[in-house]
């Protein structure tokens, strides 16, 4: 019975799609507001693609896409979703914003939303459930099966520094720069499932090791593993779960085109063995990339060499652009590629907000009107 | 010169600060008392302990007293209806429609209702559309302080004080406009019927427009250090409490348009959000006990039957014109009846209407004294527990701590 719960879904090849956790800010200090059930209430009223979730505390929602192959319609999707929310905000006096963190709420102050598996969660780690007050992006790639899933998850794991870098946008927290370029991934690691996936290569034997902890009681469902990448068997997809949430959609899903064309490259040429010396460094390099983002340096497992984030990911962007042209996404991919020339992030955004500012309630506030866009032209 | 001259003679003079202190103490004391003891809102406790201190209970606080005190009650409101006004979002009312016309027909059916009823009651169309004026409004400093108190947030309590800020200047302004008809009816000139409206509704805008734009000019030259915008604000509002007082001025409506006004013409957002509550829980408490002792229980026997349908027809309007609304601007089923509850505290500005009419047209003030201030005496009581049990069941109270 177990194992038919872990039944691995086969899914047609590099289809994709987006969850994006955004925050709920009140339009007067621009700290997080507390409205996300009558929000998610009131945008079940309209017309709107994808899907509207609540998430741990009451500050935040999560926005799912639907299935897509290509970038363009993602985008398409995701535009949509996002004047669809952005509407029903300002319709409430809300703000809806990106970004990894907000930058001055305390977490203290944050409730729980009111569902039982959330509870469980505030039952089970106590403050850390408010602290998860943070805002991922997660990005799903389809797979054959659990085999290939495992593989490309494995691989993927060497490029983890590029996603951390890439969407970087948390460099404050509780009202202070943190000197990190994401800081967020900080708060994940203090749970005690986070981390990696087990070093084996077949869904079997991965299921053997599931099977394991939940024998020990120590997980239920996948859901309780906070990897960074993780197999999803019910969706038949790779979870990549480290991009901080980008300032704007746009940027959330040239992400995602990145990852899809980065599969297809893995999945088609198998060019690299799955190895256990990705994982000797893999801290260290995702430590490089959340404190110093594009100008983190990584150590490539597989060459032994050290080479800064930001030549690794143009070196990358050269060698999986056929595939990017194959799915569609060339132009998504130079626009990537001309930011981390410039090493223009959100991250750098946020500060230059606050520099020319001098007021994170500013920076929120310019957070918000970024991420809405029109919405809050209307009127 | 006596050689004993430099002793304070007795009994002891009055002193403001004196007075300051003892009220204070005297209603922090029984707010902590009431708080704890009954699990009531604190403002209850700080009225209750000015009705055993006032003129219906111990005759400590007596008119002479009340009247010394007044000024930290003008600050009290100032500061309550500064932030009030802050709260308040053009923006907002254009985006969503449906809860502008809320704020609109809550005003509107709420007089109606009431000035309807006392009609029925036979008494005269002057004084009920007056009382009715005065019944539209819903007490700012009640609903924000029992908001602060419970640091309440969410959509109720978002337009819950949205809704008071809009009655309040509608009940204001209607009231300003009845004063003509008062003057007409107690033989005024035509100059007095026609220019003392206008002196008081645009004297007052004035007021707070010059306050809010230099304020905003003042935040930009400051940069956005918080403590020094705190001080500049709360420099302003005593600022524009004296004038409106030297001047005769409305400070309810001077003092609300400088915090719409600082809200809404701010466009590059130079000022910042500064926390007053800390500064401001010194004159709420006072405000309340001063409230309380002033207010009279032996009316209550007399102008009981009166505040009973004076309340209830002043809910029904503000019930059904909520509850038939507020549903369509998308908000959870059953906060429309939360907020028409939120809404029943009645002002202390009623107090202060009565008073000022008092001050014109003594007969007046006291026949209109008979008909609102026993709905008041009510009110000021169940007020603060309407709102905190609203604001609690709606789930926007944040967690108590002990």
């Amino acid at each position: 019975m177990m194992e038919q719960m872990l039944e691995f879904k086969s899914s047609s090849g590099f289809s994709m799609g987006v969850e994006l956790e955004l925050q709920i800010l009140n339009s007067r200090d621009y700290n997080l507001a507390r409205d996300a059930a009558d929000l998610i209430g009131l945008i079940e009223k309209t017309r709107h693609p994808g899907a509207v979730k609540p998430e741990i505390t009451e500050s935040m929602i999560e926005v799912n896409t639907s299935i897509h192959r290509d970038h363009g319609s993602l985008v398409e999707e995701l535009r949509r979703i996002r004047d669809a929310v952005a509407q029903a905000a300002a319709h409430m006096n809300l703000r809806i914003a990106g970004g990894g963190s907000h930058p001055f709420h305390e977490w203290s102050d944050r409730r729980i939303y009111p569902t039982e598996r959330f509870e469980h969660i505030l039952e089970v780690y106590g403050y850390l459930a408010k602290q998860f007050t943070i805002f991922g992006q997660h990005v799903h790639i389809g797979v054959p099966n659990g085999d290939e899933a495992l593989y490309l998850t494995h691989i993927v794991s060497r490029y983890v520094p590029h996603f951390i870098a890439l969407s970087a946008s948390s460099p404050f927290q509780q009202g202070e720069d943190t000197s990190y370029q994401s800081s967020r991934l900080n708060t994940v690691s203090a749970f005690p499932l986070s981390g990696q996936v087990p070093f084996v290569r077949s869904w079997s034997e991965f299921l053997e090791y599931f099977n394991k902890m939940r024998g020990f009681g120590i997980v239920e469902s996948m859901k309780d593993f906070y990897w960074d990448i993780r197999p999803k068997p019910e969706y038949g997809t790779v979870e990549i779960r480290v991009f901080d949430t980008p300032l704007t959609v746009e940027r959330a899903a040239a992400l995602a085109a990145y990852v899809q064309a980065l599969a297809r490259y893995i999945l088609c040429g198998r060019p690299l063995p799955p190895s256990r010396e990705v994982y000797m460094v893999y801290n260290y390099n995702r430590f490089q990339a959340c404190r110093y983002g594009l100008r983190g340096k990584l150590v490539d497992a597989y060459s032994q060499r050290h080479v800064t984030i930001k030549e690794d990911i143009l070196d990358m962007l050269r060698v999986i652009a056929p595939h990017a042209a194959e799915l569609g996404a060339t132009a998504a991919l130079e626009q990537l590629m001309a930011d981390v020339v410039t090493e223009r992030s959100d991250a750098g955004w946020l500060r230059e907000a606050y520099r020319s500012r001098g007021s994170l309630n500013d920076v929120a506030r310019m957070q918000s009107e970024l991420w809405m866009g029109n919405a809050l032209m209307g009127a | 010169m006596s050689a004993l001259s430099y002793l304070p003679s007795f009994p002891l003079p009055a002193h403001p600060v004196l007075l300051f202190g003892l009220l204070l103490l005297a209603g922090f004391a029984g707010g902590e008392i009431t708080h704890r003891m009954l699990k009531l809102p604190r403002i209850t406790g700080y009225v209750l302990t000015g009705l055993l201190l006032g003129v219906s209970g111990l005759g400590l606080i007596d008119h002479e007293l009340a009247r010394e005190a007044q000024v930290f009650v003008d600050i009290a409101m100032g500061l309550i209806l500064f932030e009030l006004g802050r709260r308040l979002d053009f923006k907002w009312l254009r985006r969503d429609r449906w809860f502008a016309a809320t704020a609109a027909a809550e005003s509107t059916l709420s007089f109606a209702c009431v000035y309807l009823a006392l009609v029925y009651l036979d008494i005269q169309p002057l004084y009920a559309a007056v009382a009715a004026a005065i019944g539209i409004a819903t007490s700012p400093a009640v609903v924000m302080l029992v908001a602060q108190e419970l640091r309440a947030e969410g959509q109720v309590t978002e337009r819950a004080l949205n809704l008071v800020a809009i009655n309040s200047v509608v009940a204001f302004v209607v009231g300003t406009m009845l004063l003509s008809w008062i003057h007409l009816e107690y033989r005024a000139g035509w100059v007095t019927v026609l220019s003392h409206p206008v002196y008081l509704l645009a004297g007052s805008l004035l007021l707070g427009y010059l306050a809010s734009w230099s304020a905003i000019l003042l935040g930009r030259w400051l940069g956005k250090r918080e403590e020094l915008h705190l001080v500049m604000l709360l420099g302003l509002i005593v600022l524009a409490i004296g004038c409106a007082n030297v001047l005769k001025l409305s400070v309810l409506l001077a003092l609300l348009a400088f915090g719409v006004m600082a809200k809404n013409m701010d466009h590059n957002h130079d000022l910042m959000q500064v926390d007053t509550g800390k500064i401001g829980q010194l004159f709420f408490v006072v405000l309340f006990v001063v409230t309380g002792a002033t207010l009279r229980t032996n009316e209550l026997m007399t102008g009981g039957a009166i505040a009973a349908v004076y309340i209830l027809a002043r809910f029904v309007g503000k019930s059904v014109a909520v509850l038939s609304l507020v549903h369509l601007s998308g908000i959870r089923p059953g906060s429309g009846g939360l907020l028409a509850i939120a809404l029943m505290p009645m002002s202390g500005a009623a107090i202060v209407m009565v008073h000022n009419a008092t001050g014109l047209y003594p007969e007046f003030g006291a026949r209109l004294a008979a008909i609102v201030l026993s709905a008041v005496l009510i009110l000021e009581l169940i007020g603060p527990i309407a709102v905190q049990f609203a604001l609690r069941k709606a789930g926007e109270a944040a967690q108590e701590r002990g």
